[in-house]
């Protein structure tokens, strides 16, 4: 690959993430108005709210490190988006594989920690020490499927991986246990209910975020529809067959975000150790026995 | 009763730059998020305006909890002294620019609590108050089109009352101090932030601010022990 292609793929492959990303976080307001029987936003307002949010005319910075934070929350994610592969675009994709992808994925939340500690505000120290205790548990599965998958296919290049699914069948017919293991580590992953304790508006005031104003929490919403995106790029490359084309992809891709969302807006929230509890019990117990089956 | 004197920007004289303004703007009108202080009885109307019956969000408009990022101050109800204070930090922590809205009479001129001594009776007195909603108190359906009007107003380019609370503040800090008592001091400081984003006019400063750098002792950094 020549190297105007290689920088032409590291420019198109976050921008194309944005602006799908973009579109599922319309898709999440759509269906949680449906679920409401509301009516919902329209259908530029995540847009909107990016740009009204970069357009603040004051900015409150606690320091160099809130800085940074947001900078390691939204650069994790494009940094991930160019290891993901895609129709038409592999990025780097085989240089890098799932195990530095699973590196790149943590970025952001411990980004978050450092941003939100010099912030300085008791409610969003709790939410980021719930948040990473979230992770804590979803990690433990998610890493239990990422390692049955890598064995099954015997690589750990998602370029493989898609490859081997194309022309066999995919992933998720193979190994059903991981896929629904890698599906509950999904819901926690995007930080949605049942497992979304640590935002909790009502009682912690949206915890990590409660500092944040104008282009921060732009940056978060930013971060929002990449994050939305890698998690279903990355769960469509193991157990859908990746991409023959962007119709079939995007199609996967959407699917597979609309199943947590529709599950989330139905349930109210666990308390961070029965989080903690449910994680390490059940998509554990369902992991361990899928990779008892592929190995 | 002081008039509210609101200087618009000047509109650029490059067509394109007015066009990328005029986007701005209309993105700006049609994402607010609300932080709704529920002082009052007039809360009870918000959730019916929030939930399925009529639907903010499909205007764009969605309830945030935290003032950083909120757009929209919503004060629903009677403001008691105590509260108002509350009212008042809560609204120089939003991030600019930010708007008002009183909802019911008693943001009004004191409404039924009229002749109480505990609660304060125009808003505007303390706060830019960018609209009033009348009523007692008033439907959902009075409460959307509040919000619509302040919508145009935005997109409009009209929605800079904000402005005033930094080029007027002094008159505001006076009220305050009035109510509050001669040493009454905030977290923010609004002249240093004024200084800062360029806002200051000839009233920024007068006799109250005077009395509030007398008085004013510096924040500290809240000191690290645990509690035992
Ligand atoms: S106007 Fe009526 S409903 Fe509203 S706060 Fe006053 S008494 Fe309550």
């Amino acid at each position: 690959m020549s190297w105007s292609e290689l920088l032409a793929e590291l420019f198109f492959m976050p921008a194309i993430a944005f602006v799908v990303g973009l579109f599922m976080v319309l898709m999440m307001r759509k269906i949680a108005a449906k679920i409401q029987r509301r009516v919902g936003p329209p259908f530029f307002q995540p847009l909107y709210d990016i740009v009204k949010l970069y357009q603040k005319d004051t900015q409150v910075s606690h320091g160099l490190w809130h800085d940074i934070g947001i900078v390691m929350a939204v650069g994790g994610y494009i940094g991930a988006e160019i290891l993901l592969p895609v129709p038409g675009f592999d990025g780097i994709a085989d240089k890098g594989g799932i195990i530095t992808l699973s590196y790149f994925l943590m970025i952001p939340s411990l980004g978050m920690a450092l941003g939100v500690g010099q912030c300085a505000n008791p409610n969003g120290s709790i939410g980021i020490s719930r948040a990473l205790t979230a992770m804590l548990a979803y990690d433990i599965p998610f890493i239990i499927v990422v390692f049955g998958v890598a064995w099954h296919f015997q690589s750990t290049s998602l370029v493989e991986m898609v490859e081997y699914q194309q022309v066999h069948q995919w992933g998720i017919f193979e190994m059903p246990l991981l896929a629904f293991a890698g599906l509950f580590a999904l819901q926690g992953m995007m930080g949605k209910h049942p497992f979304e304790i640590y935002v909790a508006p009502a009682e912690i005031a949206t915890g990590p975020m409660v500092e944040m104003s104008g282009k921060y929490m732009g940056g978060l919403f930013v971060m929002q529809s990449f994050q939305f995106y890698t998690a279903g790029v990355l769960y469509t490359s193991l157990f859908l067959g990746g991409g023959e084309n962007w119709i079939t992809f995007l199609i996967k891709c959407f699917a597979v975000i609309a199943i947590p969302i529709s599950i989330a807006y139905v349930f109210p929230r666990f308390r961070t150790e029965d989080v903690v509890r449910l994680l390490w019990k059940w998509p554990v117990m369902m992991g361990l026995i899928g990779l008892a089956f592929v190995m | 009763m002081k008039n509210i004197e609101i200087k618009t920007t000047q509109q650029r004289t490059n067509p394109l730059a007015n066009v990328f303004d005029r986007f701005m703007q209309f993105c700006q009108s049609r994402s607010l998020f609300m932080l709704h202080y529920c002082t009052g009885c007039g809360a009870i109307e918000l959730p019916p305006a929030m939930t399925s019956r009529f639907d903010m969000e499909r205007l764009g408009i969605q309830p945030m909890v935290t003032p950083r990022q909120a757009d929209i101050l919503l004060i629903t109800g009677y403001v008691s002294v105590k509260t108002l204070k509350r009212v008042i930090l809560t609204y120089e922590q939003m991030q600019s620019p930010k708007y008002v809205i009183g909802i019911c009479s008693c943001t009004v001129n004191g409404g039924m609590y009229w002749q109480s001594y505990a609660t304060a009776k125009k808003l505007n007195d303390y706060l830019p108050v960018d609209l009033y909603i009348a009523g007692c108190m008033p439907r959902p359906e009075a409460v959307i089109e509040g919000l619509q009007l302040l919508q145009n107003k935005i997109a409009n380019n009209d929605g800079h009352s904000w402005k005033d609370y930094f080029q007027n503040y002094d008159y505001y800090l006076g009220n305050q101090q009035h109510l509050f008592g001669e040493d009454w001091q905030t977290p923010t400081d609004i002249i240093t932030e004024a200084k800062h984003y360029g806002l200051e006019a000839e009233g920024t400063y007068g006799k109250h601010t005077e009395l509030l750098a007398k008085h004013q002792h510096p924040l500290q950094p809240l000191p690290l022990k645990t509690n035992n």
